[in-house]
């Protein structure tokens, strides 16, 4: 896999398209899965983690040979920022040390991370609200790896986990929503404090303890001991409709009440991103943002869902970096990235890549 | 906020909670030293481990401060250890530290018990491969290189049965 053919493409995950994908990004599940006979990678020596690299790399390749395999640790610092903007990548993965890697998926739907806080972290993401074909995809690729691996399982505490409040089930199952409406509307508050009381976890576009850049939230289960899959997956799918529900209301309330004044601030959006020639990558994600929600509410006709979906990943500094093909600081970047916000957005209808 | 023993501002915020009692205390850094929670001299630092130790030592009683010290027989973490930096050292670390474990996991959870998939195979050796993984990364540590060539092959040989 060539990391710089990517940037011509984007994950499937970004496409726009499967149930509810005007407010749904993506959906997205990972399982926590540890080998039984080594320490957990944080006390793991530098051969044992070249050890069970090899084995996962073996165990990988014989379950799926689409499976592309890079080697995180020898991969320049540029690149590594590239995947974990594409999010096949966790930040922790990307700043770790010694032997790990990651295996992408044709689409990068599919993305194994090995020698992150455990030993793997499988992860399915899918455009649309789609756990169920999320799920049944992860839940195979487990099942093949478990047929070469050994997996830390204990019968009380069920998979085991370098941190304890993943150990259980090791699931993670996650949401990505577009939510604009709801935070102009200053109702997003209320939702939060709602899926708290629920032992649900909000968090932005890049993982925990990011900012919800360009309006995207993550809802997440965050308990995994004493709830099967199975019941995980049904609470957030029995909440989503819910969120989704909301979001409606305060675009419909927008529109009814603030036509004028919505209209207005989504062209200004766009015209801006369409004319501007520096940029930083928050104001961007917050035009995009605008853009996104006239879009779907019929207030921009000449842009495509997918395209602005694929403008929020390929905006951020690795990828301008790797499109332009050298380092930029970061007042050339945002003067790199109006350039290419313009290119991408001048005349006519425009597609994704 | 004022110190608990004293009228001083308090500059150590600790906070810890066992079997679902949560404790906060706030001291200055006088009582904190006094009392064995904060290092007594800036230029003697401390290990995080033995300040935590002390602290809860002198306040959760006995068999907290014996839990406290427990090291799991396979990879040598201590249960402080893991406290203070919130993860595990290995699987087994779940069975050696199973009694502090478990109303943590109560607490976080809402729950003590698995529900769900479950692997079909069972590895048999583990505990054992990991204690000799740790005692071969010490060895390579020492450059003790003989006992490092013998527990390679010891790993050799248990990895060979070690699925059930």
């Amino acid at each position: 896999m060539n990391l710089d053919d990517l940037t011509r493409t984007s994950g499937e995950w970004l496409r726009g398209t499967g149930s509810e994908s005007d407010i749904v990004m993506c959906s997205r599940i990972r399982l926590a899965r540890n080998l039984a006979t080594y320490p957990f990678t944080n006390r793991a020596s530098r051969g044992d983690k070249a050890e069970i690299e090899r084995e996962v790399r073996t165990a990988i390749a014989r379950v799926d040979p689409q499976l592309h395999y890079l080697d995180v640790h020898v991969l320049n610092p540029l690149d590594r920022q590239f995947l974990v903007e594409r999010q096949l990548i966790s930040r922790e993965l990307m700043t770790a040390e010694g032997p790990r890697g990651v295996a992408i998926g044709p689409e990068e739907n599919v993305s194994i991370m090995v020698n992150e806080e455990d030993h793997l972290r499988l992860q399915v993401m899918h455009s649309g609200l789609s756990l169920h074909e999320v799920w049944e995809r992860i839940n195979q690729l487990d099942d093949a790896l478990e047929e070469s691996l050994d997996f830390a399982f204990h019968s009380q505490l069920g998979y085991l986990t370098a941190c304890p409040t993943n150990v259980g089930t090791g699931i993670r199952v996650g949401v990505m929503l577009h939510l604009p409406a709801l935070v102009q509307s200053r109702e997003i508050e209320k939702v939060f404090r709602a899926l708290h009381k629920i032992n649900l976890a909000v968090r932005g576009l890049y993982g925990e303890g990011t900012q919800a850049f360009g309006d995207f939230y993550q809802i997440s289960n965050q308990q995994t001991l004493g709830k099967s899959e199975a019941e995980t997956i049904r609470t957030i799918n029995d909440i989503i409709p819910q969120v989704i529900e909301y979001e409606r209301r305060a675009r419909k309330e927008l529109l009814e009440n603030r036509r004028q004044n919505l209209h207005d601030q989504v062209s200004r959006a766009y015209g801006v991103l369409k004319t501007a020639h520096q940029i930083s990558s928050e104001e961007t994600m917050h035009l995009l943002s605008s853009v996104r929600m006239g879009i779907n509410l019929g207030l921009i006709d000449d842009l495509e869902i997918p395209t602005v979906n694929e403008l929020f990943i390929h905006t951020q500094p690795a990828h301008l970096q790797k499109i332009q093909g050298r380092h930029l600081e970061v007042d050339d970047r945002n003067v790199a990235r109006a350039q290419y916000l313009r290119s991408r957005l001048a005349n006519g209808r425009h597609q994704a890549n | 906020m004022q110190c608990d023993r004293c009228d001083q501002q308090a500059s150590v915020h600790l906070r810890e909670s066992i079997e679902g009692t949560v404790r906060e205390v706030h001291y200055c850094l006088e009582c904190a030293q006094r009392l064995g929670v904060a290092p007594l001299d800036p230029a003697v630092v401390l290990p995080l481990e033995s300040i935590l130790q002390k602290f809860v030592l002198a306040h959760l009683g006995e068999i907290v401060g014996e839990l406290a010290r427990r090291r799991c027989p396979c990879c040598r973490i201590s249960f402080m250890e893991f406290r203070s930096v919130g993860r595990l050292g290995c699987p087994h670390d779940y069975t050696a530290f199973h009694q502090g474990l478990v109303p943590l996991l109560g607490r976080a959870h809402g729950a003590t018990r698995h529900v769900g998939k479950r692997p079909r195979r069972r590895p048999t050796r583990g505990p054992e491969l990991i204690q000799l993984r740790t005692a071969l990364a010490a060895a390579v540590a020492e450059q003790d290189y003989e006992t490092a060539a013998q527990l390679r092959d010891a790993i050799r040989d248990a990895s060979k049965d070690a699925t059930s």
